[in-house]
């Protein structure tokens, strides 16, 4: 079967099974390793994309599922040329990466979080996350990100 | 300068936030193979058949290996008794009996599946106290054939033994006012990484070119080696990014598969391990039987220890637990005066999966049962509890139970810090029912592996560092030790960069293990870029025609102090050098001082002090629900001594992230064992890792109280936040139900049994 949708505002076709999971669609067909497959049975949240607007885990969302969506990866945040947007570098500032691996799908989560909700209390962040399991961090460092990227001007990029 | 002591933004950090980072489970080469591993699905039997024969027939199936291709007999630096492969015997659910490589994972799969075996069941030794019974069944009946790095007491299914033991112990029993004695159960953790172990091997020019995200890369170079019964030369090792280890990371895991199988086939080989393959067979820490007695006089004064450590090793000692077994006296032996000590720490075979390295190895239980077993002794004592431990503790220039001397100690003023931050008086004036409070110090260490280092300046003015340094995410390599090289040049932080991890690059490493990289790769690259800065001068001083002495290097400039105007850049010095004395650079290495401790006291001890010794306090406040058993973290807080703070930040990262593994180890990660031995916690949803949700408020003070001979002063920083968290928690939620538990974890099944019983 084949797909389409818009994959980082690009349109594109997959031709997969109906259920083969949008994670190896990206990662086998479209060279987007940035979303990790830490788990692949829907747990650690490493593979969060966007679909929509809301974040999904893509190791066992169905390609099929995608058909007419827009998908975004953390690859169409910001280019190479681009600067950071406001959570990929609050991240930075604040010591949120370690090893890093859980960070594609906590941007994503976050990046949603920030697109969609005016409150970011420490409630509300911390809930937002409980799908991305990070195993380095602690969180906390994450999530005084996610408060600072909120409250900068203008919201995130 | 003052790039030491500031938290810089981690080098390597762009590429993690873009998704640009490219970890092992990432790493391909063209026309890649993949390999699966057929598996033991019986934890004990004879193998009397195993024919691969239809399997190596079949579509896209490129090779098969078995016993007879990896003849090397292995394991982690003590004891040599584990195989690649299951020769004749089958000792745990998950031993490999044969891998396969193909064009696809279905056709692996499918071939693996196509391999007859055939087996003569044994009885399963499973319980670790049955393991070491008369008459037990032995795992390894040719234990005595075994090559040991070491002597050591050794017998049947004790794979290993270390003791300690100083003072009279005996006559401080006779005489003491009061003895206590308990014992400690605790479980298996699993260091879960979001990574799973993956591998690409490719065989050239009559070597293994292997990619994997460990680490300690030498090891695994030596690891595969000694397995596959080659020279540890033919191994070249080199590490993409890694994503996680805790531990987990330090062995050989599915690396020699893949190099057997590109030997066999001329092509590159990955293996990458599925979720379950990595719960079910990577090393877990070590589930352990804790006994302690304890003689004390009326006054709260310990007089004497009697402590029996029975750790699981698993079906053979490919993980670390023997080459540590005797951190566990080092550590209840290590924070408080005991003058009369007698400990054995026992390390016995099961037909389970081998355990392994994680984070504060021994420390978690071992800490877990003193600290519970001094609250016990307090309400004999009708004692204050922590009154208890401030008797007791070592002060600076007093000896830990080895005879080392803690001239640095700095324990008092941990404890004194956490104080500061929540006085135990009004932690005490304010409790509530089912509301608890403990506070518990400790001594730890810091790994002393050697570490080697080089340092070059480039034409541009830049400096590159080569070392075979591990970033296993803390931002040691790829921060930490840059901040300490750029510091002492005189460059600017992003002017410094480290090339990638490569065992034929750089110099041995021990390994991201132990809080050791910035501690011992800090020391060694510190060498380097000090040798450096002296070639650097000594042409400048000839440009400058001023003596070296009267010359600082100052934002990428090398200067006459004092006089701005007369300076040169560093690029000009490199290009007079290069055609002058030679292109600048230089090797730097360490190896940790010998550290004078009681050698006669010991017996079959790997670890022998605490080099780089690190004092900590940990508090916490808990709130426990009588209706559910739920435990909920209130508070916590760490006081945390790591000699010289490079990058503080990173620190809290590290005190942050070991705290709340800790809370998991305590409150619910338990990865169970069912009636065959096998692994029954095999995903994410019946083994659950902390979220969010269950990180409470941390608060870190960071303690300087340096090391004469750690980098700038620096200590270990990363390892010791995980190690007191079971142990204060415990004594908390003992605190609260007033009511010992035990066991770990303290899940609300055994809180709300717990109270139910009182």
């Amino acid at each position: 079967m084949s797909y389409s949708f818009t994959l980082n505002g690009q349109p594109v076709e997959a031709t997969a099974a109906g259920m083969t999971s949008l994670l190896s669609v990206l990662r086998d067909q479209s060279g987007l390793l940035g979303a990790k497959r830490g788990c692949g049975e829907g747990r650690c949240g490493a593979c969060t994309v966007l679909v929509d607007g809301s974040p999904v885990d893509s190791c066992i969302y169905p390609v099929a599922n995608a058909e007419g969506t827009a998908v975004r990866t953390v690859e169409g945040l910001a280019s190479h040329d681009e600067p950071l947007t406001r959570i990929q570098d609050a991240l930075l500032e604040h010591g949120g990466v370690q090893c890093g691996a859980c960070i594609p799908g906590v941007v994503m989560t976050l990046t949603a979080l920030l697109e969609t909700e005016s409150n970011t209390d420490d409630s509300t962040v911390r809930s937002s996350l409980t799908g991305n399991i990070c195993r380095c961090t602690g969180y906390q460092k994450i999530i005084d990100a996610a408060q600072a990227a909120a409250s900068s001007n203008g919201g995130p990029r | 300068m003052t790039l030491v002591g500031t938290s810089a933004r981690r080098a390597d950090g762009e590429d993690k936030v873009r998704g640009a980072a490219r970890y092992g489970m990432d790493y391909l080469e063209h026309g890649t193979l993949v390999a699966k591993v057929l598996r033991s699905t019986v934890p004990a039997a004879r193998i009397t058949r195993l024919d691969c024969s239809k399997a190596a027939s079949m579509p896209g199936v490129r090779a098969v290996a078995t016993a007879a291709d990896a003849p090397g007999l292995s394991g982690l630096m003590i004891v040599k008794d584990q195989s690649l492969f299951a020769r004749d015997v089958i000792r745990y659910v998950g031993e490999p009996l044969a891998a396969v490589t193909a064009d696809t994972a279905e056709q692996a799969e499918a071939a693996l599946a196509a391999i007859d075996v055939s087996l003569d069941e044994l009885e399963p030794v499973l319980d670790l106290e049955q393991a070491l019974a008369q008459g037990t069944r032995l795992i390894h009946p040719d234990w005595e054939s075994y090559e040991t790095a070491m002597p050591g007491p050794r017998e049947g299914n004790l794979a290993w033994e270390t003791r300690v033991e100083r003072g009279d112990v005996d006559t401080a029993f006779d005489t003491a006012h009061l003895v206590v004695e308990d014992e400690y159960r605790t479980q298996r953790q699993h260091q879960s990484p979001i990574e799973p172990h993956a591998a690409v091997a490719r065989y050239e020019q009559g070597r293994y070119v292997v990619h994997t995200p460990t680490q300690f890369p030498h090891n695994v170079r030596g690891r595969i080696a000694e397995l596959l019964g080659i020279r540890l030369s033919d191994v070249r090792v080199i590490v993409p990014t890694i994503g996680g280890g805790f531990g987990g990371k330090l062995d050989v895991m599915v690396e020699p598969f893949a190099c057997v199988l590109a030997r066999k086939t001329g092509r590159p080989v990955r293996i990458l391990n599925s979720r379950s393959e990595e719960m079910t067979t990577c090393g877990p820490r070590e589930n352990a039987i804790v006994r302690l007695r304890t003689a004390v006089a009326s006054d709260g004064t310990i007089l004497a220890q009697d402590g029996v450590v029975l750790a699981d090793n698993g079906a053979n000692s490919s993980g670390e637990t023997v080459a540590v077994a005797n951190v566990a006296p080092l550590v209840l032996g290590g924070t408080y005066r005991i003058p009369n000590a007698r400990y054995a720490s026992k390390v016995a075979y099961t037909n389970t999966t081998p355990t392994a390295a994680f984070r504060g190895v021994n420390g978690p239980y071992c800490v877990y049962a003193q600290e519970q077993h001094l609250d016990h002794i307090a309400r004999e004592l009708g004692m204050d509890r922590k009154e208890l431990r401030m008797n007791n503790l070592i002060r600076r220039g007093e000896s830990m139970v080895n005879g080392q001397q803690l001239d640095d100690a700095f324990l008092v003023e941990a404890m004194d810090k956490v104080d500061e931050i929540r006085p135990w008086q009004d932690a005490q004036a304010e409790r509530r029912p089912f509301r608890g409070v403990a506070v518990v110090p400790l001594t730890w260490l810091t790994n002393p592996l050697p570490a080697a280092a080089s340092v070059k300046l480039e034409e541009d003015g830049t400096a590159t560092v080569t070392c075979a340094g591990a970033e296993i995410g803390t931002g040691a390599v790829t921060t930490g030790v840059l901040q300490i090289v750029a510091e002492r040049l005189g460059l600017r932080l992003e002017d410094v960069r480290v090339s990638p991890t490569d065992t034929d690059t750089g110099g041995f490493d021990g390994g991201a293990q132990g809080s050791r990289t910035t501690y011992g790769m800090g020391n060694a690259a510190l060498d380097a870029a000090t040798k450096v800065r002296d070639q650097v001068l000594e042409v400048a001083a000839g440009m400058l025609e001023a003596a070296v002495d009267d010359l600082e290097i100052v934002d990428g400039s090398v200067r006459v102090s004092g006089v701005p105007d007369q300076q040169v850049a560093i690029p000009s010095v490199v290009g007079t050098a290069m055609f002058d004395s030679g292109p600048i650079g230089a090797s730097g290495k360490f190896a940790t001082p010998p550290i004078p401790f009681d050698s006669g006291c010991m017996a079959g001890a790997a670890v022998t002090s605490f080099p780089a010794a690190l004092y900590q306090a940990h508090m916490t406040e808990v709130e426990v629900d009588p209706d559910t058993g739920r435990v909920t973290v209130l508070r916590y807080v760490v006081a945390q001594d790591v000699g010289r703070a490079i990058n503080p930040q990173m620190i809290e990262g590290q005190i942050q992230g070991g705290v709340l593994q800790g809370i998991g180890y305590a409150l619910f990660e338990n990865l169970r064992l069912g009636d065959n031995g096998e692994v029954i916690d095999d995903n994410l949803e019946s083994y659950r890792l902390p979220t969010a949700a269950d990180a409470p408020p941390i608060e870190a003070a960071i303690l300087e109280n340096p090391c004469s001979y750690g980098p700038l002063g620096a200590k270990g920083a990363a390892e010791p936040p995980i190690i007191p968290v079971a142990a204060v928690i415990g004594c908390a939620v003992a605190d609260a139900i007033g009511k010992p538990i035990n066991e770990l974890p303290l899940t609300p099944f055994a809180v709300l049994q717990a109270i139910k019983e009182s």
